[in-house]
């Protein structure tokens, strides 16, 4: 058997075992899901238990349930929610707070999940892009950055899997009565969540050791589709996270007093399940596009060489565009999942959006306006690289300030601070001007311009130092200025036309706005300036490296706002449930079941920032000891004059 | 100069096109100096463009705009300044210029304005610690909930409502039977603080009326029984005593107020009061009463209806 041959029988059992480890705990389970997930653990509830030893009479006594959410008729088979009391017995404390502590836990695990979540599907995605590249020089550099990313993963991913433990250990430390219960209902695929790491670490592993075997051909190909697989586990692997949350906020599959009514299902299918499958999927990927892109910018910033810089400003600008590509979707995916809150329980949404959570909801905005922000500056920053796009730089104020004004509504408040004082002076609660910005129908106007204005720099970025050459480029511009100016007038539109109607029609109003501002992004960015930009007449380089640091702070900003906003958001929802461990279901007993301060989250959610940092901090320069030499043969060649990166560049 | 005034019903749209004529109007002073060689240096056009929005916000919009809202506002423009001055390197350096020049004491007079600097960022500190730890006799700032959330169900006079399900039982075409796209048809225009009517069916005073019209009609005699005392004639929330109360009384009008809510939210308001309020909506700032003790279920329901009516708002829906 000659060697290549030997190597691709090998990839194939590689695979093989792949698809075998992600299979095993689907195949495991089904006794498990066939059987409706058995008795929960704890056993059947006592009165359950004594029906059995009366042979023939048990199912005469079998209990049945009402499902809470689904109102489907259910055999009661695990035991109802415990009413915990505060003390030593439900609630064993240190001399803290336990929630400070479980909060600080939980944080840190999700960043390093979301981290090493989001990473393989940008290593796929940059893999896929080396392997079709038509320029090889240009395939190399996309490999060996996607195995660069894949490096930086791999030390976080242990991590993960330590602030996993760390977790577990502070639920059952601190929270004994609410895990046991989470896990008496969860139990039937608790075993799968597990199983399902053990197949995202031999995958993962797999994937990283081979990529040197099979870095050419078939092999390739094969090693590819490992990316594929190790992606479909961990996001499976996010969804059963994801189910324990759901569940916690709208609970399903139990009636109302907790009892588990043997459909698992339908625990896991809750009301908000797959919004917040969406929601988190974008945002792992936009929170992970903002810390490599920050790696890199920290690296530009501290490279000694102008080759390092090359590097490192060429790796931050595919992080950023990847980051941002996802983010452009995040924020409609964030209103799908409030537009299902409010379906769920509108006391829920109000709290979150016009009640006890609305300020934080403020500082969400403002983080999210940050993001685009110091998008478009990096996009701006950026051109000053290529030479030709100086033609643009005079007309950068006028896009300043629609991005301003767009971000002013957007994080007007409806609540304002304010001393009575002020109040008196203002007359009423709501102000006869700015009031009108601090309501969804002119916030959703708001993020849709500052959005669309991105959409636009990023056309003014793929043409910086070219022309187009087609015959019909004059008739493209035109098109396309008219096309973003309707655009603008369309948004703008609706958002005053939706104080004039009624609100479930205003609600909706939403999605021609939204298709306004992806028609920009798909029809004109994507579509027309794609076109029109092929085989246009490059008028100078882009100057890789050339690029001013004040880009790469903005690069720094991105992320630091990314993990900023994970950690208000994850709050936000958590601190939803109010009082209740399970919504309605598990009411919380413990001393802390009360809202923090605005300021107390704030300076907690920096201190979980501020850890993260210092953190990956460490887990980078772990990853920049190893000596493993770059898969690729030849050096990395230096950007410039050499191959464009991505798309239109 | 009356022309200039603030209209009402268009006031957020007219901050908008007056702050983006400016712009606009700037750029061509700008361009006109700059081609008759008088071109102003681009640190000071970056401080004189915030020092005006400052401005516009504190002095043009009116009523006043709370201190917080123009901070923010304040530092979003700062950083707006920030972006147009640095989007490119030469910008940029014209900028930060006649920073450096201080820094650097380029000239007798850079050196001076650099030695008054140093005196003058130590005084203004120790200054301002001074003042921050006077005693302070202001009342303090409130983060006031102006929408708390409203449990699931309420009990009023024996009788459970879900909040999520219910709704206004009067909203009737004239078979008496829930109707909501009859309501919809005749309810009233508002402008410029005017009724305008749209339909000759839609006149609540007239006797022959039927359904959901002759509801409002009762409504509102309840409304003026009971409510306007407070919220105004006009359901703007400027009633005889309204000025006793801060803050004072919702404005109905508004379109931040019961354009926002379900009807079925402010049933449970107007129900249960200021007293009413939930826990989590502290500070609770109203002193309205709990009209379940004053006004039947089936009352609250029409008054309801009236100031949906009489601001031309809809109430919110689902579907």
């Amino acid at each position: 058997m000659g060697s290549v041959t030997r190597k691709k029988v090998l990839s194939i059992m590689a695979l093989g075992a792949m698809v075998g480890l992600l299979l095993l705990p689907i195949l495991s389970s089904l006794p498990a899901l066939a059987g409706g997930g058995g008795p929960a653990a704890g056993g059947p509830p006592p009165e359950v238990a004594a029906a059995k030893k009366e042979g023939e009479k048990e199912e005469a006594k079998v209990q049945k349930g009402r499902d809470v959410y689904y109102k489907t008729e259910g055999i009661v088979s695990g035991a109802p929610a415990p009413v915990t009391t505060d003390g030593e017995k439900d609630y064993p404390r240190y001399n803290f707070e336990s929630r400070v502590l479980l909060w600080f836990a939980n944080q840190q695990h999700l960043y390093y999940g979301s981290f090493v979540l989001a990473v393989p599907i940008f290593c796929m995605i940059i893999e896929f892009m080396g392997v079709v590249a038509k320029d090889k020089a240009l395939g190399k550099k996309y490999d060996q950055l996607a195995y660069d990313f894949v490096k930086i993963s791999l030390t976080a991913y242990s991590l993960t899997a330590i602030l996993g433990g760390i977790l577990i250990f502070t639920f059952l430390t601190l929270y004994p009565a609410f895990f046991g219960y989470l896990s008496s209902i969860f139990r039937p695929v608790m075993h799968i969540y597990a199983l399902m790491f053990v197949a995202e670490s031999g995958t993962l592993y797999i994937y990283y050791y081979g990529w040197d075997k099979m870095k050419t051909g078939f092999l390739k190909w094969m090693h590819l589709s490992m990316s594929v697989i190790l992606n479909v586990i961990g996001t499976v692997l996010m969804f059963l996270a994801n189910s324990w949350i759901a569940f916690m906020m709208s609970p399903a599959g139990v009636d109302e007093k907790g009892q588990f009514l043997g459909n698992i299902w339908h625990v896991i299918h809750t009301a908000l399940w797959n919004p917040l499958n969406v929601h988190r999927i974008l945002g792992n990927m936009a929170f992970g596009g903002g810390v490599v892109a920050a790696y890199a910018a920290y690296r530009f910033l501290s490279s000694k060489t102008d080759e390092d810089r090359a590097h490192y400003d060429w790796m931050g600008y595919i992080a950023m565009a990847i980051g941002v590509a996802f983010l452009i979707p995040l924020p409609f995916a964030g209103y799908w999942l409030m537009r299902e809150v409010y379906a769920y329980r509108q006391q829920m949404g109000i709290t979150l959006m016009g009640g006890l959570l609305a300020w934080l909801f403020i500082i969400q905005a403002t983080m999210i306006g940050i993001l685009f922000l110091s998008t478009n500056y990096y996009l701006w920053q950026a051109l000053g690289r290529m030479r030709g796009a100086e033609k643009y730089f005079r007309y950068i104020k006028y896009l300043v300030f629609i991005l301003i004004v767009g971000f002013l509504i957007f994080i007007t408040p409806h609540t304002m601070v304010m001393t009575p004082a002020e109040l008196k002076a203002m007359g009423g609660q709501q102000h006869p001007v700015l009031g009108n910005y601090g309501v969804m129908s002119a916030k959703n106007g708001g993020i849709n311009v500052v959005i669309t204005t991105t959409v636009l720099s990023f056309v003014w970025y793929m043409r910086g130092n070219k022309v187009s050459t087609v015959s019909w480029a004059k008739f493209g511009n035109i098109f396309m200025g008219v096309f973003f100016a309707l655009a603008y007038i369309n948004i703008v539109w609706l958002a005053i036309y939706g104080y004039y109607i009624p609100a479930n029609v205003r609600v909706g109003l939403s999605v021609p706005q939204v298709a306004t501002t992806l028609s920009c992004l798909f029809f004109m960015l994507l579509g027309l300036n794609s076109v029109m930009m092929k085989g246009a007449k490059q008028l100078g380089p882009i100057e890789w490296g050339k690029i001013s640091a004040r880009s790469q702070y903005a690069l720094i900003m991105l992320a630091t706002a990314f993990t900023w906003m994970m950690g208000l958001m994850g709050y936000i929802r958590s601190s939803v449930r109010l009082f209740w461990h399970v919504n309605e279901i598990m009411r919380d007993n413990s001393p802390w079941a009360y809202t923090h301060t605005v300021g107390f989250a704030a300076n907690m959610i920096s201190f979980n920032v501020l850890f993260f940092w210092i953190s990956i901090l460490f887990v980078f320069w772990v990853g920049s000891l190893t000596k493993k030499a770059a898969p690729v043969e030849a050096k990395v060649p230096v950007p410039g004059g050499a191959p464009q990166p991505v798309g239109g560049h | 100069m009356t022309w200039l005034k603030l209209v009402e019903g268009y006031m957020p749209m007219q901050m908008v096109g007056e702050l983006a004529l400016c712009v606009l109007a700037f750029t061509l002073i700008s361009y006109l100096l700059s081609k008759s060689g008088l071109a102003i240096p681009r640190f000071w056009q970056g401080i004189l463009f915030w020092v005006f929005i400052q401005m516009y916000l504190k002095y043009r919009i009116y009523p006043p705009i709370p201190f917080s809202v123009r901070a923010m506002y304040g530092t979003a423009s700062m950083v707006a300044v920030f972006m147009w001055m640095s989007s490119n390197q030469e910008d940029w350096n014209k900028f930060k210029q006649p920073i450096l020049n201080v820094l650097d004491g380029v000239s007798g007079f850079h050196k001076a304005l650099r030695s008054l600097f140093l005196l003058l960022v130590p005084v203004l500190v120790g200054w301002s610690s001074y003042q921050s730890f006077l005693p302070n006799l202001e009342e303090p700032i409130e983060l006031r909930t102006v929408h708390p959330a409203p449990p699931q169900n309420t009990k009023v006079h024996g009788k459970t409502v879900t909040l999520q399900t219910a709704y206004n039982p009067y909203r009737v075409n004239t078979d008496g039977k829930f109707d909501e796209n009859f309501a919809r048809e005749l309810i009233t225009e508002q402008s410029m603080g005017r009724l305008m009517q749209t339909k000759p069916e839609a006149n609540p005073w007239d006797p022959d009326a039927k359904g959901y019209i002759k509801y409002v009609r009762e409504g509102g005699e309840i409304f003026f029984q009971n409510c306007h005392f407070c919220h105004g004639d006009n359901l703007n929330g400027r009633g005889l005593h309204a000025f006793a109360f801060n803050p004072i009384p919702a404005n109905f009008t508004d379109a931040g107020t019961l354009a926002q809510l379900q009807e079925t939210f402010v049933f449970w308001r107007v129900a249960k009061g200021g007293i009413g309020l939930p826990p989590e909506g502290f500070p609770w700032a109203s002193v309205m009463p709990p009209w379940e003790q004053h006004l039947t279920t089936d009352e609250i329901w029409k008054v309801i209806l009236f100031e949906y009516w009489h601001t031309g708002f809809y109430p919110r829906t689902w579907d």
